[in-house]
């Protein structure tokens, strides 16, 4: 099977001290370290696993800057057998509309089987890549698949829905879906590894390359536009708990009934 | 099949040497976790020797439970290396990519944060904000460096311990600068769990700064620390443990220990400052320098010291299974030793045994305190008075 899986580099923000930047439509991720996405880590191990059971071929896409070459390098390392980077100054600030378009041509004309994405990304969390590539690329698709099996020509897509629903659903192939977190357990991925695939070459791909022009990239070919961004006002109500553990973990329980939606 | 290889493909039995073992079991029989672990490194030597199917081996996950303290090594007649076998099992794990979840987050963490405790590294230095400290980030220099480590800077209780060692530093005038946020993980655990590029990482960063500095002589808060630094850099400058540089220090007459501090107390060898570095007076120099405290010894200390299981990575794994922890033995050992506190220099050890005394019920019958944080109740410096440095 040619499988094909689509990447992101986004910041680690879980320690970092968010802000807005100066032109007031990002955020300021200078001190977060950059990480491959949570999803993207999901749906790069399903495609591995998917590769060492089917055989064939993977390939590893990627929009960004050089210094997101790192989660190439981690799809080499775990068995990806090509990496293909797409970069060009007109395409930061560009929505997923642009992204899809921009990675549609990446793939050129290549006949691939089974496309992966993660179903959303840490950073913007618009979860619209997917689908948006799927269109473009005229193949259907299952987001939020949570398990995904393989049919005659087909794959069966377990999906999550909302309030512990699911939905079961068949795809013809060349098909597309966005991986759900939790479908498989990623392996983890060493430094000799990591080493040892800096030895296979990534495709770098500029606009040219893929037969785009920077009117349909960008922000310039972007059908979302971030106008404003500010934190979340600060919660008024906050209430501290005192005395022995067990009279206040009785109150935290009765706490969480009364707001409702935890238990 | 083949036999079992190292991530080179050399075989493990030829590298290693293990035809030479005589299965006297005197490895097992040293290890702290054979009674509650299937670890036995009688059978993985013997296995790595004979057994067709090397893969087998590497599938087994019980290498997770060696503490890597060191014993089975140090015991074997014919100067075997029982504990790199199980490190070199552990790399091919690592390789393949398959482990416990808790290990690859804290070695993710390591090559993002630099530190295994997933903070940010901008957080380095928040437990020396009420605290003296000397840092080359505020433009403090020095050819000593004290390396403070990831887990007295990071983890709750065991910046105490640093904190205890800044207010003792100042009040000797013992001159020292810090890394700061630019300190990264040692790599002593990492080493041990296997990840050896990601050791070789570390280590270079930790080189290429310490080079910079024109650094001299390191000193460590964590006996890990000074293990990697000492043993696995290759620094070929001194890397001594704070223990003695207090040690000389209070031998010295430098250190202000003014104050009565008057409890029984017993010292915990920690396996890689005692076993592993042969540093076992000056803890207890330090001890009988303290006015008030009365030092006894555990029947089992020095050489003879009971691991607590926090080495060798295992900080980041499960707990095994069923039984009595060696923690938790340390301190019931220790209640019946009619102690006040059990002392020791560890930041693993301090934790490992806080955690027992709390699910031992023993929480209010005795304190576990690190050596600095005891000498520091010593102090009569108000909250800090002036220290003159020495050549300053």
């Amino acid at each position: 099977m040619n499988l094909a899986v689509f990447v992101k580099q986004v910041p680690d923000t879980t320690e970092a001290d968010l802000a807005v930047a100066p032109d007031g439509r990002s955020v300021r991720t200078e001190d977060a370290p950059l990480q491959l996405n949570e999803w993207d880590r999901f749906a790069l191990e399903e495609a591995v696993l998917w590769k060492e059971r089917t055989g064939g071929a993977l390939t590893a896409f990627l929009v960004g800057p050089e210094e997101h070459e790192d989660a190439l390098r981690r799809c080499l390392a775990v068995g990806a057998d090509r990496a293909v980077r797409v970069w060009d100054p007109a395409l930061p600030g560009q929505g997923p509309c642009a992204v899809a378009r921009v990675l549609r041509a990446a793939v050129g004309n290549e006949p691939y089987d089974l496309f992966l994405c993660g179903a959303q990304a840490a950073d913007d969390g618009f979860g619209l890549v997917g689908p948006l590539l799927a269109e473009e690329l005229g193949v259907p698709s299952a987001t939020l698949v949570s398990r995904l099996e393989p049919l005659d020509g087909r794959v069966r897509c377990t999906r999550e829905l909302e309030a512990g629903w699911g939905e079961v659903v068949d795809l013809d192939l060349p098909a597309l879906v966005t991986i759900q977190t939790g479908i498989n357990e990623p392996r983890y991925v060493s430094i000799l590894g990591i080493r040892k695939a800096r030895k296979k070459p990534i495709d770098l791909l500029g606009l040219g390359d893929v037969g785009l022009d920077d009117r349909r990239v960008g922000e310039a070919g972007s059908r979302l536009r971030v106008v404003a961004l500010s934190p979340p006002p600060a919660g008024r109500e906050a209430e501290f708990l005192e005395g022995p553990p067990d009279a206040v973990a009785r109150r935290v329980v009765d706490l969480l009934r009364e707001k409702g939606g935890v238990l | 099949m083949p036999r079992l290889t190292d991530i080179d493909g050399n075989p493990v039995a030829d590298r290693y040497e293990l035809t030479a073992c005589l299965q006297c079991g005197r490895c097992t029989g040293g290890c702290p976790v054979g009674l509650r672990s299937p670890l036995n490194s009688r059978r993985l030597l013997y296995e790595a020797v004979v057994r067709e199917d090397g893969d087998a081996l590497v599938a087994r996950d019980e290498v997770w439970d060696c503490t890597a303290c060191r014993t089975c090594s140090d015991r074997c007649p014919r100067q075997l290396d029982p504990a790199t076998v199980i490190r070199e099992i552990r790399t091919l794990k690592i390789e393949s990519g398959r482990i416990p979840s808790t290990v690859m987050d804290a070695l993710e963490s390591c090559l993002k944060h630099g530190n295994p405790w997933g903070r940010s590294r901008q957080r380095r230095t928040a437990w020396a904000e009420e605290v003296p400290v000397r840092s080359v980030e505020d433009g403090h220099e020095s050819d000593r460096l004290w390396f403070v480590g990831c887990t007295p800077a990071y983890d709750p209780r065991c910046q105490a311990m640093a904190r205890a060692l800044a207010r003792l530093f100042h009040a000797a005038g013992y001159p020292y600068t810090t890394l700061g946020t630019e300190e990264v993980c040692c790599g002593s655990e990492m080493l041990r769990l296997g990840e050896l590029g990601l050791f070789e990482e570390l280590l270079e960063t930790n080189r290429e700064a310490l080079r910079e500095l024109e650094v001299r002589e390191v000193v460590t808060t964590s006996p890990h620390c000074l293990t990697a630094l000492r043993t696995d850099y290759d620094l070929e400058i001194p890397v001594r443990h704070a223990s003695e540089a207090l040690a000389d220090l209070a031998g010295a007459g430098r250190l202000p220990l003014i104050r009565e501090v008057p409890l029984r107390v017993a010292f915990h060898d920690p396996c890689y400052l005692g076993r592993q570095n042969g540093v076992y007076d000056a803890p207890r120099q330090v001890l009988s320098a303290i006015p008030g405290v009365e030092p006894v010894e555990f029947d089992r200390c020095r050489e003879r010291s009971l691991c607590c299981e926090g080495g060798g990575g295992r900080m980041w794994l499960e707990g095994l299974g069923e039984g009595e922890r060696n923690a938790q033995r340390r301190v019931r050992d220790a209640a019946d030793l009619g102690v006040d506190a059990v002392v020791t220099a560890c930041p693993f050890c301090l934790l490992t045994l806080e955690d027992a005394r709390k699910t031992t019920g023993l929480e209010d019958a005795l304190e576990i305190v690190d050596l600095a944080e005891l000498a520091a109740r010593s102090l009569d410096d108000g909250a800090d008075g002036p220290g003159e440095e020495e050549g300053s």
